[in-house]
């Protein structure tokens, strides 16, 4: 088997380097398909950061009456208690409130009278387990908005749902195009390697006459579309890595700065190795298929 | 070796290449397949390559029926097999040495070995001086005979030539018949088709005359 495998790598490289400029041509068809894929990839992958990011800093807000009985809140907290949506609950007194006011806003601290009644609310602030799960949310702030105690309830998740529906569409939409370019480019593929069988004819016949192997004769050329795919899936992450440090260094840095964003972050190393496996996977299918009307 | 027996080849155009061929090829002998264009020769020799499948009839080599034969069993049958064609059929990138070497190399036979049967096969042909020479770079003479040593360097037990001499002039084409005769005498089965009557009679050998698919004279 290694004598085979050997024997397909070097038939293969030298077909490749005979055939260059129609290598070329399939490898940059692979290269473009999984830039595409890739780019998608990319944006989705951080896209998907940033909106776990914010889904941890999601907060359910529960501000209580002045006039809140023991039994009531007793009643909140057994709502509120850590289960399937609220992961973790917080109790801030009106007292607390105040000097968080003052923390956040140091210069309007003062507008609070020391004299004066607390005009603050005392809250409960539940960090969500899953703030996406738009139904259980929803239901738990109706029935925290009807019970007794509660004047109000806050809970704006609208953005959230807004970022995973946008994640989604581009994740469908690079899909599809990677998948079509991905299609187009194992055709691609076949088509060259087909070539190189038509040039290596002769050779093929006298293998088939001579009883060789089957890996012997279609081994090469499935060798061939793999190196041309591996090859485009390598320019492909090259080129994707180029872009990314390209627009991150003019553009995203900046923008996360000023916004308190996490960093972008290049496609992660398990993202890199299936992007390189699939490509050397799509030239294998187009060795194949170029060669499956033979043994 | 080779029996055939009411062997016939029908291709779709309704013409019958070979009809009703009954033969005998006994283990170690020359013979001549005779005729003129169309008679049949070539057609017997793709069944026995293996190429083609039979209409009807019986076709064995030793013992085996060829028409029987899975993919794996034609590959082992064709390793038993050399084949030497009109037109020579070498690579023209290969050097000779690479030519002859090549039916090894996918047969998966490692380097030490490959090199010393090249190198022993084609001194047998004395061309071992030209062995880095491109096909191009030789005379039709020394192309068939490259197109032999890679017939023999598998130690073939039948080697099956269709017009071998074709393109070549009298004088060469009693050479290549010399090899093929030393070939014979070493043991091997040689099964030659040409119509060249004037090479049978110097080679005298026995010889089987088709016309239109049939046998119609055994000499």
């Amino acid at each position: 088997m290694m004598h085979a495998l050997r024997y397909a790598f070097e038939e293969a490289t030298a077909s490749l380097w005979r055939g260059r400029q129609s290598g070329l041509l399939s490898t940059a068809t692979i290269a473009v398909a999984l830039f595409v894929l890739g780019g998608f990839l990319l944006v989705t992958s951080n896209l998907e950061r940033l909106s776990a990011a914010w889904s941890q800093a999601a907060e359910l807000s529960v501000y209580l009456s002045d006039s809140v009985t023991a039994e009531e809140r007793a009643a909140i907290e057994r709502m509120l208690a850590p289960g399937d949506v609220v992961a973790e609950v917080q109790y801030l007194s009106k007292a607390d409130a105040a000097v968080r006011f003052g923390e956040i806003f140091p210069d309007l601290a003062g507008a609070l009278d020391p004299g004066a009644e607390n005009p603050l609310p005392a809250s409960y602030e539940a960090r969500l387990d899953d703030p996406v799960a738009a139904g259980r949310v929803e239901d738990l702030a109706r029935l925290l908005r009807e019970a007794p105690g509660v004047v109000d309830v806050r809970f704006d998740r609208e953005w959230l749902e807004r970022l995973v529906t946008a994640v989604s569409i581009v994740q469908g939409f690079g899909l599809a195009l990677g998948t079509m370019l991905t299609l187009a480019a194992a055709l691609t593929v076949a088509n060259v390697v087909r070539l190189a069988l038509y040039a290596r004819r002769a050779e093929i016949q006298i293998m088939d006459l001579v009883g060789a192997p089957a890996v012997y004769v279609r081994g090469p050329f499935v060798m061939e579309g793999m190196l041309q795919g591996g090859l485009g899936a390598l320019v492909a992450l090259a080129a994707l890595a180029a872009t990314f440090l390209a627009v991150r260094g003019r553009y995203l840095t900046p923008l996360v700065e000023a916004a308190n964003l996490p960093a972008a972050r290049f496609l992660p190393l398990e993202l890199c190795g299936i992007l390189l496996v699939g490509g050397t996977f799509v030239g294998c299918v187009g060795g194949l298929v170029a060669t499956s009307g033979r043994r | 070796m080779i029996e055939t027996y009411h062997l016939s080849k029908l291709y779709s155009r309704g013409v019958y290449a070979l009809r009703d061929l009954t033969l005998r090829i006994d283990k170690g002998e020359f013979l001549f397949l005779t005729g003129a264009s169309g008679a049949g020769k070539s057609t017997l020799l793709r069944l026995l390559l293996r190429e083609e499948l039979p209409t009807e009839g019986t076709l064995k080599v030793a013992g085996q029926n060829l028409p029987d034969l899975t993919r794996s069993q034609v590959q082992a049958y064709r390793r038993t097999i050399g084949f030497v064609f009109q037109e020579f059929r070498l690579i023209p990138r290969f050097s000779v040495f690479e030519n002859v070497a090549f039916v090894m190399r996918v047969l998966g036979v490692g380097l030490a070995q490959r090199q010393r049967k090249t190198f022993q096969v084609l001194k047998w042909v004395g061309l071992q001086h030209r062995m880095n020479a491109l096909p191009d770079e030789l005379s039709g003479g020394e192309q068939q005979r490259v197109a032999i040593a890679r017939a023999l360097v598998n130690d073939p037990q039948i080697v099956l030539a269709d017009e071998p001499t074709g393109n070549l002039d009298p004088d060469l084409s009693l050479e290549v018949m010399n090899l093929f005769r030393e070939i014979n005498a070493r043991g091997t089965t040689v099964l030659v088709a040409t119509h060249d009557r004037e090479l049978i009679r110097q080679v005298a050998r026995r010889a089987v005359m088709l016309d239109h698919g049939r046998v119609v004279e055994v000499g």
